[in-house]
């Protein structure tokens, strides 16, 4: 792909998001929607960035980025190390295969109120739902892929006398990595939901309380705002991501 | 049947009844008032289902679901199906999806809520976009993996563009739009608790809260009990119906690798 694709490539995506600004503000601006309910974009996002640079708005933003990423790190740690052990060993298989079908597709959230009440109102109940959460779909492609590993590969490593504790690190971790970074992918967007639902739930800071509060007092520009920076912090994150696994993937092809 | 396959057929209920073991244990252990034992949570139950009200919320939690769940599917997949197919479609539309896929679609539900009341259609509005995403990613991803020759050669015999997304793409992406539509399915349940949370009318969600506010804890654990038992339930019914759909692309998972 040549850079002037690129750059169409770009215009053209840029294309939708302006037509829906574009929208909004037509709503506003033609009197279909009153400015109480839907406030102008230009509104919301001059609030925006007034917000940003005010220390209280970033210690939200912080007590929101503390929850995500200990919520995330526990989710992939757990999760590759027990998506590995099932897919290498067959006694830790037939525990976790059956544990997994029940876990994965309980709905998370419905265990926040036993979490609120076991682990108290501050960051504990929310970074282990978030971490509960996000854990199943990197739990599950790391199984995925790390099962599908071509056994020659592990044949031949056998072969040259690698033990089976460095054929795991070396051969199976390595193989398996695609698959894991694509779980890994899902499970970020998965942390940003579910940290954002939990704060709005019950919280005293955080993206998600300022929502609720916003939304208690009618102030609709201010509900925009938390929604939005919880947007771009998607979109940040997943670009880290997105750099991350170009970095590890380097070599592969077509990444 | 022999017993080891009796064994792997039971394992699920194994697993679930070594969890409310643990459960149980873990309560009389912590000694919590606001944390009622498994055998406890258990009796609340039938309580909660012969109650016509709570009956009449969890069918509307339920419906309101399947209309969003299925109303998603309907339009994701052919939306997700063009995007792989179509470099033009895809750019168009990918950042868009990239801006809106990290927002809490419940999260919209203060805000949906003041133009659509509390009432069916936001419900379902919010659990629409909730589940769309994912569907419409996985969708795209899979058929942008479709294999070009089977293309070709469908172009050669005269398939036009249409029928080829029919008869070749959509065949050969359903394993990658199935899992999304598993991954919807999740979503659409915690959509479906968190936006009656929020907007406390009915529902199971509703229920939920409304006993945590309450501090009926053996009503919460028991709920939580109930929507968990849908989550499987739905689940297996949706693994039931994917494996007669795509038995031609199980994967293998049943050999362990051997390299001890």
């Amino acid at each position: 792909m040549n850079a002037r694709a690129l750059t169409t490539d770009v215009l053209l995506g840029l294309v939708p998001i302006a037509l829906l600004i574009a929208v909004w503000q037509a709503l506003v601006s033609f009197g279909y929607a009153p400015v109480t309910l839907l406030p102008p974009p230009g509104a919301v996002f001059v609030r925006l960035a007034q917000q940003l640079v005010t220390g209280s708005f970033q210690q939200q933003i912080a007590a929101t980025l503390f929850r995500l990423f200990a919520g995330f790190a526990i989710a992939v740690v757990l999760g590759v190390s027990i998506g590995l052990a099932a897919a290498a060993n067959p006694a830790v298989n037939a525990v976790v295969r059956p544990l997994v079908r029940v876990l994965a597709p309980l709905p998370k959230v419905a265990l926040y109120p036993a979490l609120l009440l076991l682990l108290g109102f501050s960051h504990g109940s929310k970074i282990t739902l978030v971490a509960a959460d996000a854990l199943f779909p990197i739990l599950l492609s790391t199984y995925y892929g790390a099962s599908t590993v071509e056994q020659k590969l592990i044949w031949s490593a056998m072969a040259a006398g690698t033990s089976s504790r460095e054929i795991l690190f070396k051969v199976i971790l390595p193989a398996a990595m695609p698959s894991i970074l694509t779980g890994c992918r899902i499970g970020l967007v998965i942390s940003c939901i579910v940290v954002f639902l939990a704060e709005m739930i019950t919280s005293t800071d955080g993206l998600g309380h300022l929502l609720v509060t916003a939304a208690r007092t009618f102030q609709a520009v201010d509900m925009f705002v938390p929604l939005i920076t919880i947007s771009l912090l998607g979109l940040i994150l997943n670009g880290l991501l997105e750099a991350l696994r170009s970095f590890l993937l380097r070599g592969f092809p077509e990444v | 049947m022999s017993p080891r396959a009796i064994l792997a057929r039971a394992a699920p209920v194994l697993a679930c009844l070594g969890l409310l073991a643990v459960w149980q244990i873990a309560s009389l252990a912590l000694n919590n008032d606001s944390f009622p034992t498994a055998i406890e949570a258990i009796r609340a139950i039938p309580s909660i289902l012969g109650d016509k009200e709570a009956l009449i919320n969890i069918a509307a939690s339920l419906r309101r679901m399947a209309i969003g769940f299925g109303l998603a599917v309907a339009m994701s997949i052919p939306l997700g199906l063009m995007m792989g197919r179509s470099r033009t479609v895809a750019s168009f539309f990918n950042p868009l999806l990239m801006v809106i896929y990290p927002v809490p679609k419940a999260a919209l539900m203060p805000i949906i809520m003041l133009w659509l009341g509390v009432g069916d259609i936001a419900k379902t509005l919010v659990i629409f976009l909730g589940v769309s995403l994912p569907v419409i990613y996985h969708s795209f991803e899979g058929a942008k993996a479709v294999e070009e020759k089977m293309l070709w050669s469908g172009a050669a015999m005269g398939l036009s563009a249409p029928r080829r997304l029919i008869r070749i793409v959509l065949p050969a992406a359903l394993p990658e739009i199935l899992t999304g539509c598993r991954t919807g399915l999740v979503l659409a349940l915690i959509t479906m608790i968190t936006s009656e949370m929020i907007a406390r009318q009915s529902g199971a969600g509703n229920i939920l809260f409304n006993a945590l506010d309450m501090g009926q804890y053996d009503t919460v654990f028991a709920m939580i009990i109930i929507v968990g038992a849908m989550g499987i339930g739905l689940d297996a019914l949706f693994e039931r119906m994917r494996a007669r759909l795509v038995k031609w692309s199980e994967p293998q998972f049943d050999i362990p690798l051997s390299f001890s």
